[in-house]
């Protein structure tokens, strides 16, 4: 009884959650729309977010075009497929893996940060602090942080694909002779819109969650220092979670729009 | 001067669940004047301060600032009249993602259109009132206590606010320190000729700053007075504040 | 201040980046697909386009020219493709050429392939033109094909081993004709017979013909016999039949030269004859015949000597033989 009790409470707490979340969000578009616009925070998280993430993205990305080169290379070769290795890897990181494994980067990267920032900021009553010297402290941080994250995933996701290319045609030009050129032009014979635009359309999806999680858990964090723990925690492990339900999703309409 | 008020309480109830926190509480803070409020740890102090400024929602009752019933003005409304209220929060809640001319300038710029160099006139006159204008370009987090609650003053009082709530200021801090502190909340008043509510349980400083003192006890306004008439009350409550 | 502005600068800078790589994306997919400059839409008539899909790229002579715009049914049995093809290309390829579908290297996607055709002088393309199309074996066509081409080849060549293997153990006509070398005497036996029977047929069909000329038809024996005419008749059917058999035993033993010959030069109809071995005792049995008929023959003629009707003409002739003799000396 006692078992059950505690699921039920577990259930509940996790529909309160949800429901949360969604108002939550509903008040994100109505503050989206309403005057004023904070810009100058804007472009600051859009810095924060993009320019400081560019080196773990680029990083990331360029080890991923490598590794996934070089393993990919044996099984091709035994097919003596090795010419369809820049069509192969393309594909595949542009529709899916680039997007994601970034975007979870980010998740770790941008998600922890606005989830401890807010959830810190909550804890010291500086949110407090900021709506009663006269500033909507949610339009301020939360809407600022949301589209932030919106705007600069995409554009993460879109270089990390390039440097993970780059990566990869290093290890084909090291090791099957294929030149720079080759291996740009049968990335871009073998690419489709279909394969970029609802790629990167995926990766706004994705920002908004990273953004949207990170900024709820923070906002709404328990008093005290642990709380502050525990919203960056459960706001990456929410969102990584979250990341694949939306993939999936995308994954699933791209399949029914253009097959 | 004292006959015009700046906040008027009547009759506020609040309460979290079954517990009542404010039960029929009134209050009215006359223009020039520094009230103490003085009660126990979790007697509603700072549940009334949040009501006081629309942090929080009350049950009943009343709150008029500056002759406007903030449960009844529009959000635009009520953040305008926000420029009119200095907050010193307990713990100073400077934004520790920003430099001390950033804390400074951020109300500054929200609602003031004034030119660059007259808004960096402001902070730097703002840091020299509560004297630490070395501290321009540091962090909060490489601050001392008494150094935030000092730039957390500067800040709150950078909009030149009507009225100024200090939410026990001499908290968490040296006597000496706390001391400066109360001086420098003279000093302020004297100089912009504003109105303070002081939240404290620092009998030093209540004596030192009050013009008039209002215990709150069980969710009341238990008595007003002067400090000399509480202190001389033979009401083993009120005593057993002053021991 | 001046952080910020510089902060402004590198995010300005980063979302540059990301835009170039993005437009850069989008210009070299597009330009693959001919969303950017002129190009004409031109189509083309298939019964089957084997899986082609739009975004298929068409080639002329190779080159990439252009992509597969859509697919659409006409009717139950031709499916129009109509392709978008850059202005460019479309001023080089001429109407007269031929759209064919193929496979882009065995696991490939599909290709449409504009060929170039030399047989008519003709304008070039402009928008709208259908080209004819050819329709092509598909992948799987080839490969079946193939199989049962291999299948057939790996039969074939089992059957030569074993053949081969019989021939060089000296089996059939053609083993015993490469190995065996009596049968090749036999064979050069028989026809150096067969060339001297001939040849005295030949010298004994003269001599009677010569006879019945000298023979004195109203006073001897031999001339009431051979104006009787039922005995005339059978006679000259009987030379008339020899004559007949001579020249077809002539025939016979040039075609068994001729034979002979194409077995030594080792080429001819030998194949014909592989393995046949009835055929072989057919011709042992047919050369022995032959040597059988000779050797009556020569019987007959020696029969006809000493027959009561020839014996006088014989003698004659013998008699004659030594008056001349005795005259002579």
């Amino acid at each position: 009884m006692k078992f059950l009790s505690s699921h039920q409470s577990g259930f509940i707490s996790f529909f309160n959650e949800i429901g949360d979340m969604g108002n939550f969000t509903g008040r994100y578009f109505r503050e989206l729309f309403s005057k004023p616009f904070e810009f100058r925070e804007f472009l600051n998280q859009c810095y924060q977010m993009g320019n400081k993430s560019l080196l773990l993205v680029g990083v990331t990305g360029f080890i991923l075009g490598l590794v996934f080169t070089l393993q990919s290379r044996p099984t091709l070769m035994e097919f003596g497929a090795v010419s369809w290795m820049p069509s192969m890897i393309s594909i595949s990181i542009v529709r899916e893996i680039g997007p994601v494994i970034i975007a979870l980067i980010c998740a770790g990267r941008i998600g922890s940060s606005i989830g401890a920032e807010l959830g810190s900021m909550k804890v010291t009553e500086q949110i407090d602090a900021m709506e009663v010297s006269g500033t909507n402290p949610f339009k301020y941080l939360v809407v600022t942080r949301i589209l932030a994250a919106t705007c600069m995933l995409p554009l993460l996701v879109i270089i990390g694909d390039f440097v993970a290319l780059v990566g990869s045609a290093i290890i084909e030009n090291a090791k099957g002779d294929v030149s720079f050129t080759l291996y740009f032009n049968q990335v871009f014979e073998a690419l489709e819109f279909t394969d970029l635009i609802p790629a990167t359309l995926k990766t706004f999806f994705f920002g908004f969650a990273i953004g949207l999680v990170g900024c709820f858990k923070g906002y709404n964090s328990n008093k005290g220092t642990a709380g502050v723990g525990k919203a960056s925690n459960s706001a990456v492990v929410f969102t990584s979670m979250l990341l694949f339900v939306l993939d999936f999703i995308a994954v699933f309409i791209t399949d029914i729009f253009y097959s | 001067m004292k006959n015009q008020p700046v906040i008027e309480i009547k009759n506020l109830y609040k309460s979290f669940g079954q517990t009542r926190v404010l039960n029929d509480f009134n209050l009215t803070l006359f223009k020039g004047e520094n009230l103490v409020l003085m009660g126990k740890s979790g007697s509603g102090k700072s549940v009334l301060i949040k009501c006081l400024v629309g942090l929080m929602d009350f049950d009943k009752g009343s709150i008029k600032v500056l002759g406007k019933d903030i449960s009844n003005i529009k959000q635009s409304e009520l953040d305008e009249l926000r420029t009119d209220i200095g907050f010193l929060f307990q713990g100073s809640a400077l934004y520790d993602s920003m430099t001390v001319r950033e804390n400074l300038e951020f109300p500054l710029r929200r609602h003031q259109n004034d030119s660059e160099s007259k808004t960096k006139a402001r902070v730097e006159e703002a840091l020299e009132n509560v004297g630490l204008p070395q501290t321009i370009d540091l962090m909060p987090a490489e601050l001392s206590g008494g150094m935030q609650r000092r730039i957390a003053l500067a800040r709150a009082l950078i909009l030149k606010p009507k009225i100024i709530i200090y939410d026990e200021p001499t908290t968490g801090l040296d006597p000496i320190t706390a001391k400066e502190i109360i001086l420098l909340m003279m000093n302020i008043q004297k100089k912009y000729a504003t109105s303070s509510l002081i939240i404290t349980h620092d009998v030093d400083c209540a004596r030192v700053i009050s013009n008039r003192m209002i215990l709150l006890l069980d969710g009341k306004d238990y008595i007003q007075g002067t400090f000399n008439e509480l202190a001389l009350s033979e009401d083993p409550k009120i005593k057993a504040f002053f021991k | 201040m001046k952080s910020n502005s510089g902060n402004n600068l590198k995010l300005g800078l980063l979302i540059m980046v990301g835009l170039i790589i993005f437009t850069l994306g989008v210009y070299f997919i597009g330009k693959k697909q001919n969303l950017f400059g002129d190009s004409i839409t031109i189509s083309s008539v298939f019964k089957n386009v084997n899986g082609l899909q739009p975004g298929n790229n068409v080639r002329y002579s190779g080159v990439n020219v252009g992509t597969v715009k859509e697919i659409k049914f006409l009717n139950d049995t031709a499916i129009c493709v109509n392709m978008l093809i850059s202005q460019e290309s479309g001023n080089l390829i001429k109407y007269s050429s031929v759209a064919t579908i193929n496979s882009d290297g065995l696991v490939g996607s599909m290709v449409l392939n504009i060929l170039p055709t030399d047989k008519f002088p003709s304008r070039r393309l402009k928008e709208g033109d259908t080209l004819y199309s050819l329709s092509q074996v598909a992948t799987t066509d080839m490969l079946n094909t193939l199989n049962k081409t291999n299948e057939n080849a790996a039969l074939l060549t089992e059957d030569l081993i074993k053949i081969t293997n019989s021939i060089n153990a000296g089996e059939g006509v053609l083993g015993k004709l490469l190995k065996d070398e009596t049968l090749a005497k036999n064979i050069q036996e028989s026809a150096a017979n067969l060339n001297f029977t001939t040849r005295s047929a030949k010298s004994g069909l003269t001599k009677l013909n010569d006879l019945l000329n000298s023979v004195d038809y109203e006073n001897s024996i031999v001339g009431l016999l051979l104006s009787d005419s039922t005995a005339q008749e059978n006679l000259k059917t009987t030379i008339q039949d020899l004559q007949a058999s001579s020249s077809q035993i002539n025939k016979l033993s040039a075609n068994l030269e001729e034979f002979s010959n194409s077995l030594n030069s080792e080429k001819g109809a030998l194949n014909l004859v592989v393995k046949d071995t009835t055929f072989v005792n057919h011709l042992d049995q047919s050369i022995r015949n032959i040597e059988e008929a000779t050797h009556r023959f020569n019987e007959n003629m020696e029969a006809l000597k000493h027959n009561i009707l020839f014996r006088g003409y014989f003698r004659k002739l013998e008699r004659k033989k030594a008056r001349q003799e005795n005259g002579n000396k």
